[in-house]
């Protein structure tokens, strides 16, 4: 799904964001992404959507490659990525039903077709009884449901999440999180970047570990970090 | 294209930023009352200065003892001139009227003969040629010239010169003016839009993420700017033509006989350019602000 072949991404005074980075990672399959603050996670992700393009490396989306799409189609690849960010990126002025509905509109989805996924998506998140209201009017863990609604309504075949529970409390964080994993049970790639160790170390996936734009882990079912693994493999059991 | 939802966005985020649409319609309401104000002096002043110029004749007086040849050679040649619009034969007899409507019945009663020369007036299409045409008659046989002068040729030279050197100063003036109101409004209609628009950039960036075309997030704020431009525009309209009448009322009422402002018809009059001030100025204002939203969100559409 996702090919990074020795990538490097630099910021203007030669501040490291991506260096000869390569991954693979496959259709359905649920990845979190590890690694201190400005470790090259968010680089990785605006890449991803070609928000940045690196300057040497070459980059697979879907089989597309990145460096050869033309502008004009950069919107048609980020239709066919959800996205959910840290700060959930709501539009202030549409009600919680329009800013779902929205990311139909953007494809040309028939109006009647809106009417109905939308309350559909939304009573999956379990936000139904809250159409019509407005981002600033309910809860931050609330508005995050939205932002994943609104990112799973055109059913992707890719999702990627900057620390999706971030700005929540953890008990919230874990909905968010089974919503998560209940969209990849349905077969969409899910590229999640966090620093919810907890989280991490429970869900035992593949985890990518960053450092200073390099890759310097690659775990099949891995925790936060290698030395704590250990511990927390004791703890467990 | 999805005309009703783009419609529906454009018209929702005006309601919600009211107070930024209404500084953008005040700022289209100030710009193209200018604009129409220029417009509507420069037409004043084009008509005033056009009936000035028709004012101008030339007047060929005729020698009493001129034989019928050389009379009509005199005419064979007024004719003959390209550049002459309209001419008039004055006969000794109808001189000799106009001088009595003029200054009375007992003058010309006691008057043995008729002294009163017949003449030609003509009109020449422009007032520059005035000069050229003047000139055709100083040495002709049947013109009552003096020996060694050409005083049978009468045409006010000096005052058209001073004249048309005026108006066409204005004129000039009149356009730069034009051209620096429209430059004015361009740049304050742009800054307002980019304005309204850089409070919104994070709408923006959430539009792109989501995979909106850049002409999808382009259209509302494109409707958007065509009916705000719309909107000041009409009232600019009715404005100045508002003044302009009432202007050219107060002038008629009150006592100053020699100025005559025409008021500049609203609506579309065949003939006139520009065309009628609602017109004009409601393109003017709508292409302005759909042109300032294009531009002012160009930097933020860069993929």
């Amino acid at each position: 799904m996702i090919v990074f072949e020795d990538v490097t991404k630099t910021y203007d005074p030669d501040v490291v964001g991506l260096q000869d980075f390569t991954c693979h990672i496959g259709k359905g399959e649920f990845v979190f992404l590890v690694g201190a603050s400005g470790s090259g996670k968010s680089t990785l992700i605006k890449l991803v959507l070609k928000e940045l393009v690196p300057e040497t490396g070459r980059i697979l989306v879907a089989g597309r490659n990145l460096g050869t799409l033309r502008r004009s189609k950069v919107p048609l690849l980020r239709r066919n990525i959800g996205c959910v960010f840290q700060d959930f990126k709501l539009l202030p002025n549409k009600t919680i039903f329009d800013n779902v509905g929205y990311a139909l509109e953007v494809v040309g989805e028939p109006r009647r077709s809106i009417r109905r996924k939308v309350p559909e998506i939304l009573s999956l998140v379990g936000l139904a009884d809250k159409t019509n209201s407005y981002p600033h009017e309910i809860s931050g863990g609330e508005q995050q449901r939205v932002s994943v609604a609104r990112a799973f309504v055109n059913h992707p075949p890719l999702l990627l999440a900057d620390e999706p529970t971030g700005n929540i409390d953890p008990e919230t964080a874990v909905g968010i999180m089974q919503l998560l994993v209940r969209i990849n049970r349905t077969g969409t790639t899910v590229v999640v970047a966090t620093h919810d160790r907890d989280m991490v170390n429970r869900m035992r996936r593949r985890v990518l570990q960053l450092d200073n734009g390099r890759l310097v882990r690659d775990e099949r079912r891995g925790g936060y970090d290698q030395v704590a693994d250990a511990e927390e493999q004791e703890v467990l059991s | 294209m999805r005309l009703g939802f783009f419609l529906g966005e454009a018209l929702g985020s005006m309601r919600r930023n009211w107070v930024m649409a209404m500084a953008a319609v005040i700022t289209v309401f100030i710009s193209t009352a200018i604009l129409g104000a220029v417009l509507v002096t420069r037409d004043n002043l084009n008509q005033g200065a056009t009936s000035l110029k028709n004012r101008v004749l030339i007047e060929v007086f005729i020698k009493d003892d001129a034989t019928d040849a050389q009379k009509a050679a005199l005419e064979q040649k007024i004719q003959s001139i390209p550049e002459v619009k309209h001419y008039d034969y004055i006969s000794k007899d109808r001189a000799l009227e106009r001088f009595r409507q003029r200054f009375g019945d007992r003058i010309v009663q006691n008057l043995p003969i008729n002294p009163l020369p017949a003449s030609y007036e003509i009109q020449v299409k422009d007032a520059n040629q005035v000069d050229a045409v003047a000139a055709k008659f100083f040495t002709d046989p049947a013109v009552d010239n003096d020996p060694g002068t050409h005083d049978g040729v009468k045409y006010a030279a000096e005052t058209v010169r001073k004249m048309l050197g005026t108006i066409n100063l204005i004129g000039y003036g009149m356009w730069i003016a034009t051209g620096i109101f429209a430059l004015a409004a361009v740049l304050l209609i742009s800054t307002t839009v980019r304005l309204s628009i850089f409070a919104r950039r994070r709408e923006v960036e959430i539009m792109r993420l989501v995979g909106a075309t850049n002409w999808f997030i382009r259209w509302p704020f494109v409707l958007e700017g065509f009916i705000t431009g719309l909107i000041g525009a009409v009232f600019a309209a009715g404005f100045v033509w508002l003044c302009n009448w009432a202007i050219s009322n107060w002038l008629k009422s009150s006592d100053v006989k020699f100025i005559d402002v025409r008021v500049f018809s609203m609506w579309w009059q065949s003939g006139t350019w520009p065309a009628g001030l609602l017109p004009t100025l409601a393109v003017l204002g709508a292409v302005l602000g759909a042109l300032g939203s294009v531009v002012a969100l160009r930097r933020y559409l860069r993929t």
